[in-house]
């Protein structure tokens, strides 16, 4: 098994009498991009939170680089790159003066490390212009360089992409990409573009109400959100025995509403209809489908609401 | 430890608040010799117009670091930026700690800058007439940056608290106004309020413009109270601050 750069083990967070975050075993490998997904008030931020240690659990365990220990997790700390919840910028800073405050804070030795991470995110021509005057975009683009300031291992970024223009999600993509496969950065990402997240992330955790439901890699959840044809005919029984004795295969699904969905001959569509109608039924609905993330996750959250 | 107290530093020397704060006190530094001199009767006394400043000087000591509590305290926590330094892998003791530092530090410099600004502004211009004692000069300027750290100390922990800018203003200009009057009420009615306001910075801030004719005893007592403050209210702000849930 793969080194972790962070583990939780029964973490649980309640305000008062609302359990925020529950008995949550958490896992992410070394060198993996976590998609980190859950609706508004899931729980994702209490996790980065007490991650972070801007919170204190109520019962459970964080570990961060084999760390546990109070005193030995905040200097884990130090190799982390954080943006927790909104932009946390000095409005009356320029780009520059922002990262020289952070540097300073964190002790990362030579100021040209500022320039060279400004150009990383592309803000490098902003100026004497001051953080208060920048547009979303550019303040996330700000927030991720702080982030990135020092070289982190591990870098926890909530909504990064939140307010970027089209070009900017791309080079965000790229970048996160390039550092996660030069340098070896862990990335946990929480965003709710669930279509962004499946471009980058490797690995996956679904949190609903206070609860991680499901952790997968995305061998799995490709393996999870497999293409099929949706046939909807005359007779369903018919077509299933057509498509077993015919076709020569079982790795089809009769859906309650008759639909039949079928995980082989997708490359062959021609085959599979010529096989229907030569037995003699009618196709009303022969169509290629499969499920995406935002779709596997809807159908998870809402297996769950309704069991 | 060096890192945070640079990192504080910097932040204090780019704050808007403390940049116009400051200039606003050094023009009144240098603007009241002056009209003194031009309209003025008679040439400045040095002395008298330090005694003047130092009585006055009280109002600074206690009001102004109240806006800059809340602009370069309060507001880390409004603006979201304490959870970059809450989770940059530095202890919350060491993070408050040089925070309280830094923060004196510029309720320090307000502090001073009336006195020390106007007594030479109008030492120029009277060409030094009238001089103050070198002695108590400097023995008072000590006792006002030994209060106004104390009073730093206390600003600090309720900005910790509210963790609003403008709220903490509000309130810890209420709370440093209405003070003495509340305990001076309680005092005249309960001994044990009249012992605390006694030993309190908030009257003793009052005394020390007499420390020329204080007996020793009375000086060490101004000394140690502003000390013992300092320590006990920066105490329990790292208590404060280390079970704090920043949000």
């Amino acid at each position: 098994m793969k080194d972790c750069v962070l583990k939780t083990n029964q973490l649980s967070k309640q305000y008062k009498h609302q359990v925020a975050l529950n008995k949550v075993n958490l896992s992410i490998e070394k060198g993996s991009i976590y998609g980190f997904i859950g609706q508004n008030g899931a729980g994702k931020s209490t996790l980065t939170r007490l991650v972070t240690g801007l919170a204190m659990p109520t019962s459970g365990t964080v570990e961060l680089f084999g760390e546990t220990d109070e005193r030995r997790l905040i200097q884990a700390r130090k190799r982390i790159g954080a943006t927790i919840e909104q932009p946390a910028i000095y409005p009356h800073m320029t780009a520059a003066e922002n990262l020289e405050a952070h540097r300073l804070l964190k002790g990362v030795p030579g100021k040209e490390c500022v320039q060279k991470t400004l150009a990383l995110v592309g803000l490098h021509d902003t100026g004497k212009k001051k953080a208060k005057n920048f547009s979303l975009g550019m303040k996330q683009r700000l927030i991720l360089a702080i982030a990135l300031l020092g070289d982190p291992e591990f870098l926890i970024l909530d909504e990064p992409i939140n307010g970027l223009d089209p070009m900017g999600v791309v080079e965000i993509r790229e970048l996160l990409k390039k550092l996660n496969s030069e340098k070896g950065v862990t990335i946990l990402i929480s965003s709710h573009i669930l279509s962004e997240l499946h471009l980058l992330a490797t690995h996956y955790g679904f949190i609903h109400k206070g609860e991680l439901i499901e952790q997968m890699t995305l061998h799995q959840l490709e393996d999870k959100c497999q293409q099929y044809f949706h046939i909807k005919v005359d007779n369903t029984e018919k077509a299933a025995t057509i498509i077993e004795t015919v076709l020569s295969t079982n790795d089809f699904e009769v859906m309650p509403d008759g639909v039949i969905r079928l995980y082989k001959y997708l490359d062959q569509p021609t085959k599979v209809s010529t096989a229907l109608v030569n037995a003699g039924l009618i196709i009303e609905q022969f169509k290629s489908m499969g499920q995406d993330l935002e779709s596997y996750f809807t159908k998870l959250i809402g297996g769950i609401q309704h069991g | 430890m060096g890192n945070l107290l640079k990192s504080e530093l910097f932040k204090l020397k780019k704050d808007t608040s403390f940049k116009k704060l400051t200039l606003a006190l050094m023009l009144i530094a240098a603007l009241f010799p002056l009209i003194a001199s031009i309209y003025g009767t008679e040439q400045i006394s040095v002395n008298e117009l330090f005694l003047t400043i130092i009585g006055k000087n009280n109002y600074v000591l206690k009001l102004i670091p109240c806006l800059l509590a809340g602009y370069f305290i309060a507001s880390e926590y409004s603006l979201g930026t304490m959870k970059s330094i809450a989770s940059s892998g530095n202890s919350r003791i060491r993070i408050y700690i040089s925070k309280l530092m830094v923060f004196s530090f510029g309720a320090i410099i307000f502090s001073v800058i009336l006195p020390i600004g106007m007594t030479g502004t109008g030492a120029i211009l009277s060409q030094f007439n009238d001089m103050p004692d070198l002695k108590y000069f400097a023995q008072i300027i000590i006792f006002t940056m030994l209060y106004a750290a104390a009073f730093a100390s206390i600003m600090m922990l309720f900005a910790t608290m509210f963790t609003d800018s403008g709220k903490t203003i509000g309130l810890l200009i209420l709370i440093f106004l209405l003070f003495d009057g509340v305990m001076f009420m309680l005092a005249s009615k309960i001994t044990l309020f009249e012992y605390i306001y006694n030993y309190s910075v908030f009257k003793l801030s009052y005394d020390f413009i007499n420390i020329n004719a204080l007996e020793s005893i009375e000086v060490f007592k101004l000394a140690i109270v502003p000390i013992v403050t300092y320590v006990i209210f920066g105490l329990l702000g790292v208590l404060a601050f280390q079970k704090k849930e920043i949000k």
